[in-house]
């Protein structure tokens, strides 16, 4: 039945996104678009007006201070919480993702940061965890297993045994297996709630040639992260919040470590914020 | 992948043999694991991999250690080192790149690191020496197995003193003894070299020049530079800028280079000239995401890929009209587009090139890919190294667990 899904989603890719290049050159609607969201918890101003874009093919990295609303916005496009207010669009489309299983269906995947995963079971069975494939009446770990190698293998990761229990495995390879989880349903938008945060070197080195493959297959990424090494390393533009509003958006391009950190501080305010579809 | 082998395959020797191949190069692939990770990946039995594990150590090609996974005692299978461990860095613009390799030049681990355009010199070489460590332990190695270490940076290097000789190249780097950061840090001796040197060292030695006393190697990435192999030996000039071919001056009211000068190969070619000719273009962030589009068959960035190859290739002709190499080797991150960028840079050199009776000039991909300049940095630090007369070590009696436990 997954199978099935993968080939048509596959499949389907690529045509469209060919007959826009040859036929328009308008680019393709953001895959993600959120307009002025807004969410009270009591006296809190989580998020007060936020706007956020993230397209095919790009990571959009997501920073501010502790409280500054990243998470909350995280959790939104899982659909773990709903916005009070705002509008949220899917390849043009407005949209509502009122739970996790909506956010599924939609072909997003979040790895939160306490990565959600089972310490006595194996790698395989922490993939399908909930979703496991069966034939009939039957789980069918053959395929599973396959799956889970062909996933790993995708990402370039360390991991030797897709049988090793979750409990064997350091801190870089179970964000590994996080990560990897979220390519099963073959999502087109991952979120990744501080992925590096707590890894050695080595493994924070890992982590970031996976979001650059995310990147290369296609996938649109929005990573959370206090890093800002780690943000300007892999992301195509940094979107900063600060107290719920945003605070500029910058090309990482052309950004300095210090323009970010000044509007994340507030020494700069959101003027230069600059929001365009296209990039 | 076993039963491919033996359909390949047939008889029984040759399986065994087809068998070993695979839990060396899984080994290999994963640094250091247990016996019973082996036969997982390999998806061997493990009887079968308790064999092999004991005719490679047997035959020297592999090392075990005992160690424990989730509190049970395990074999730990690691490749044998020859002699001592070499740690080769490159110091990219976007990617940080570390091997440990042994005398015999095999690499037994890598990582790669993904770096933000500009990074600092601080926290880059912190996280250099965090990862050599990192690295090490994968391997269940010290830093006293090491010998020493090759960088590579993307810059001229006055050899005499590790320092970068030509000043706004690498904003930041400027008046940072690297080598001597580094070998403070690890207590290691650090050679300090140009990257594409690097490379000219490692296709030389190990790849598509191997076979040539004089050969160029070309390095097509963020920027562009050239290493010049003359009579086997690097050719690097007074202070390190020989070769450094992404400042000749290509269009003399171009565009203003870091070095000062007006329209430098590197305005034009470099990731960021690239960019430039492109235009904005959704999806389109980095020298990669160029690389990619052309290999899907994107026409256009396939046009500005090989125009940079006939801009390239015709500085390249100037220098080989200088060295008379036999070959002229091609790497970095463009070279990935094979012929694209290939077959227009080869023409533009053999246009502008004396043609020779004795031995015609070809102009090839690297035979290292994108690793040449990591694995030159290795190659460098083992020949700076002299190599200790005892070359047998004694092997721990380690067989007779059985690695089943």
């Amino acid at each position: 039945m997954i199978a099935v899904g993968v080939g048509d989603s596959v499949h389907a890719t690529p045509t469209t996104r060919g007959a826009q290049d040859v036929t328009t050159p308008v680019p393709p609607p953001p895959l993600l678009s959120m307009r002025g969201i807004s969410k009270n918890f009591g006296a809190v101003e989580a998020l007060v007006g936020v706007d956020l874009d993230v397209h095919a093919h790009e990571v959009v990295a997501l920073v501010g201070d502790n409280g500054a609303g990243k998470s909350t916005l995280a959790k939104m496009v899982a659909g773990a919480i709903t916005p009070d207010t705002g509008l949220i669009e899917i390849d043009g489309e407005p949209t509502v993702i009122p739970t996790p299983g909506a956010a599924h269906a939609l072909g997003v995947a979040t790895v939160f940061q306490d990565l959600a995963l089972c310490d006595n079971l194996d790698v395989t069975s922490n993939l399908f965890l909930g979703r496991e494939a069966r034939v009939g009446p039957l789980r069918d770990d053959g395929y599973m297993e396959a799956t889970a190698r062909r996933v790993l293998d995708s990402l370039t990761s360390r991991i030797p045994s897709v049988r090793s229990q979750l409990s064997t495995l350091s801190a870089g390879q179970r964000q590994t297996v996080a990560i990897a989880r979220t390519l099963i349903g073959d999502p087109r938008l991952v979120v990744l709630d501080e992925p590096t945060a707590a890894l050695s070197v080595a493994a924070t080195a890992e982590v970031l040639t996976h979001i650059e493959r995310l990147r290369e297959m296609g996938l649109g990424v929005i990573l959370i992260s206090h890093n800002m090494m780690d943000v300007l390393a892999v992301a195509d533009r940094i979107v900063v919040l600060r107290h719920g509003r945003n605070n500029g958006v910058f090309d990482a391009a052309t950004t300095s470590h210090e323009q970010i950190l000044a509007a994340i501080t507030g020494a700069t305010s959101r003027r230069q914020s600059r929001m365009h579809a296209l990039r | 992948m076993s039963r491919r082998a033996a359909a390949a395959a047939g008889s029984q020797s040759s399986l065994r043999e087809a068998n070993r191949q695979l839990v060396v190069e899984t080994v290999k692939r994963y640094g250091g694991l247990t016996q019973i990770e082996l036969a997982d990946a390999t998806g061997l039995s493990q009887a079968t991999v308790s064999t092999i594990v004991r005719e490679l150590l047997a035959a020297g090609v592999v090392d075990t250690a005992s160690t424990t996974r989730s509190g049970r005692r395990a074999q730990m299978v690691t490749l044998a080192r020859r002699v001592g461990l070499a740690v080769g860095v490159q110091v990219g613009h976007r990617h940080l790149r570390v091997a440990l390799g042994d005398f015999s030049h095999e690499i037994l681990v890598e990582q790669s690191l993904p770096l933000p355009i500009e990074h600092r010199v601080d926290t880059t070489l912190d996280r250099v020496a965090l990862l050599v460590v990192d690295l090490l332990e994968r391997v269940g190695a010290s830093l006293d197995d090491v010998v020493g270490m090759g960088v590579g940076v993307p810059a001229p290097v006055d050899l005499a003193t590790g320092m970068i000789s030509v000043h706004g190249v690498m904003p930041g780097w400027d008046d940072v003894h690297v080598g001597q950061v580094l070998s403070k840090r690890l207590n290691l001796p650090v050679y300090v070299d140009n990257d594409a040197n690097l490379g000219a060292i490692a296709e030389s030695t190990l790849g598509a020049a191997r076979e040539f006393t004089d050969s160029i190697f070309v390095r097509a990435s963020y920027g562009v530079g050239a290493g010049i192999i003359v009579g086997g030996q690097v050719l690097r000039g007074f202070a390190g800028t020989a070769g450094e071919i992404g400042h000749f001056i290509v269009d003399p009211e171009g565009a203003e280079c870091r070095c000062g000068a007006r329209g430098c190969l590197d305005t034009i070619v470099g990731a960021a000239g690239l960019l430039e000719q492109l235009g904005p273009t959704p999806g389109l962030g980095n020298l990669r995401d160029v690389v990619q589009r052309t290999n899907q068959g994107d026409e256009r960035f396939g046009d500005v890929v090989a125009h940079a190859g006939t801009t390239i290739g015709s500085v390249v002709a100037g220098l080989g009209l200088a060295v008379n190499p036999q070959v002229v080797v091609v790497g970095g991150e463009l070279a990935e587009t094979g012929e694209t960028f290939l077959a227009p840079l080869r023409a533009a050199v053999l246009r502008g090139l004396l043609p020779n009776t004795i031995a015609p000039l070809d102009v090839v991909r690297a035979g290292l890919g994108l690793r040449a300049e990591m694995v030159g940095a290795l190659v460098l630090a083992l020949q700076s190294t002299d190599v200790p007369l005892s070359v047998e070590e004694t092997v721990e009696e380690t067989m007779d667990v059985g690695g089943l436990l």
